[in-house]
């Protein structure tokens, strides 16, 4: 176990010096406090330098504070995602790159510690980091907009998190088979292409990981189908366990194309 | 001496290309090695086999007579250019890399701090591994690859990237390690080899083409000549015809073939002294370890 925790020490200072654990969750919060407050000022954003004509009236949308939930989650969905995928890219193929993961792959030390210690501090690191971008906007919602009740805001976040969880898992165990380029290209794909093509021919099915994100906000609603609900989650569950184990092999497998 | 490690006809092919053919060698405990070859001869690809980097295509490997799945337990590997996690300080490192290859924690840190003074980083041990010099760097190799106390050290090219300087000092500090465990190293810089072997192997073009003590191969090719300067051409000449041995005369120099002519330089010197020929130099010549290197590892 030492070793296990060697690796996670290690895992959790890289990303503690090379600044991650802080500007990754900074960007989250920022998000978190801009989307209740742009949403609530933005009548009388538009009115003072909106160079509306003289006269004009718009109704604007009268918000409800889940709805401040839904639409950051939108933000994530998009930005979010591309800035995790961004950041974590390179996590095991750069190791390979640039040579450091030599010193580590001659040591008698197990690829599943190897790949499960990066994957601990990284799903820490997003999944606290979007919690925190969440309950600065819920602060805000809060002051702004209306009391959301703790249970509804939890369980969106806990069904949220599932999704994270599996966008962490993809682009970790593309960064042990491929390159990072390829890495990029396949999450962003994986990640980000198929949110859209899911959002625009998805009625056609109703059991996926990419249905997670659209079933979390029914946690304020309650108007799932909760059969679909649950069988997406279990896909989702096995999908990242899959990942898992075939990121593990591929970081054994590709080994030897470390620099050395 | 028992043979730490016994490898028997070792290949790696990746496509068409064969980095390392049919290799098969031991190394008896205590003993130091060279791998010695050009660029590209297979010296990296064999040392990652053995590293447990690179699975051979072929061929085995056996650990004091075992085969062993995984002998990264026992062996300290440098590769040519260690590269380490700039944001981690020495001490850090050297710690982590030692509990990983199965070190207690605790004693760790203790081996970590023992092994950073060995290498002469005992100042630097908590500076930062991107403020290192590239000499400094290959003494945290070295510290990293014995922290652990590995019965086999595996050392790619120890000492080719480093200045005079810190070549010196490195090979100090191997010369320090030969003591204590078995070596093999890869080189191309034969005065190195000179140094600190007991045994020399001989790659080219992924094949091992020599493999032997240093006073072996130095015997085995030697090819001992007897050159005698002469102060005029005149007189080379004169000594030319009057030899009964077979010479050859490069202006005023005269060369001949010591073991072809089963000849000494004490029959030269009376010859010499008998016609009173005035010389300048009468030398033995042996070949260098560099002639070898281009005679066995050069050679079509």
């Amino acid at each position: 176990m030492s070793s296990f925790n060697v690796l996670l020490k290690k895992e959790w200072r890289e990303n503690l010096r090379t600044y991650k654990l802080y500007w990754i969750p900074l960007v989250f919060i920022i998000f978190g406090v801009i989307e209740p407050l742009t949403n609530y000022y933005l009548p009388e954003i538009m009115k003072s330098i909106g160079n509306l004509p003289e006269g004009a009236e718009f109704t604007w949308p009268q918000f409800q504070g889940e709805d401040i939930f839904v639409s950051l989650m939108g933000q994530y969905q998009m930005i979010g995602i591309l800035i995790v995928i961004l950041a974590f890219m390179g996590t095991i193929s750069g190791e390979r790159k640039n040579g450091t993961a030599t010193l580590l792959y001659v040591r008698p030390m197990s690829f599943s510690h190897y790949f499960l210690s990066k994957w601990i501090v990284i799903n820490t690191i997003v999944l606290g980091s979007v919690w925190l971008g969440f309950f600065a906007s819920w602060y805000y919602i809060r002051i702004l907009y209306n009391s959301v009740a703790a249970g509804e805001v939890f369980a969106f976040l806990g069904t949220y998190s599932l999704w994270l969880v599996f966008a962490v898992t993809v682009i970790l165990a593309f960064s042990a088979w491929i390159s990072t380029g390829g890495t990029a290209g396949i999450s962003i794909l994986l990640l980000l292409v198929f949110q859209i093509i899911d959002g625009l021919i998805g009625t056609y099915w109703t059991v996926s990981p990419w249905k997670l994100s659209a079933y979390a906000p029914s946690a304020f609603t309650g108007s799932v189908d909760q059969s679909d609900y649950w069988l997406s989650v279990g896909l989702t569950v096995a999908l990242i366990i899959l990942l898992v184990l075939f990121g593990i092999r591929m970081s054994k497998q590709n080994a030897a194309k470390t620099l050395v | 001496m028992t043979n730490l490690l016994q490898v028997n006809s070792l290949s790696k092919t990746y496509g068409t290309h064969r980095a390392a053919h049919d290799i098969t060698f031991e190394l008896a405990e205590g003993t130091s090695t060279a791998l010695i070859g050009p660029n590209g001869a297979g010296k990296t690809t064999t040392l990652s086999m053995l590293a447990g980097l690179v699975t051979p295509t072929s061929g085995s490997i056996l650990f004091r007579g075992q085969p062993k799945p995984d002998i990264r337990a026992s062996i300290g590997y440098l590769p040519q250019y260690p590269k380490f996690f700039p944001w981690m300080s020495a001490l850090e490192f050297t710690e982590m890399a030692a509990i990983l290859s199965g070190v207690e924690k605790r004693q760790a840190l203790i081996e970590a701090k023992k092994t950073l003074e060995f290498v002469g980083l005992g100042d630097a041990m908590k500076k930062r591994v991107g403020t290192f010099s590239g000499g400094m760097k290959q003494r945290l190799g070295l510290a990293q690859a014995i922290v652990h106390e590995p019965e086999l050290l595996l050392l790619d090219e120890p000492v080719s990237a480093l200045d005079p300087v810190g070549r010196r000092q490195v090979m100090n500090l191997l010369k320090e390690l030969q003591q204590k465990t078995t070596i093999l190293y890869s080189t191309h810089i034969l005065n190195d080899a000179e140094e600190m072997t007991d045994q020399l192997l001989f790659l080219r073009k992924g094949i091992l083409v020599e493999n032997g003590s240093l006073d072996d191969i130095r015997k085995k090719y030697a090819n001992p000549r007897i050159l005698i300067d002469f102060e005029s051409n005149e007189e080379a000449e004169k000594f030319k015809e009057l030899s009964p041995w077979t010479a050859e005369r490069e202006k005023k120099q005269v060369a001949i073939d010591a073991v072809k002519e089963g000849v000494g330089t004490p029959e030269v010197l009376a010859l010499l002294n008998a016609e009173n020929l005035t010389i300048r130099k009468v030398e033995l010549q042996t070949a260098s370890l560099e002639d070898i290197f281009m005679k066995v590892v050069m050679e079509e």
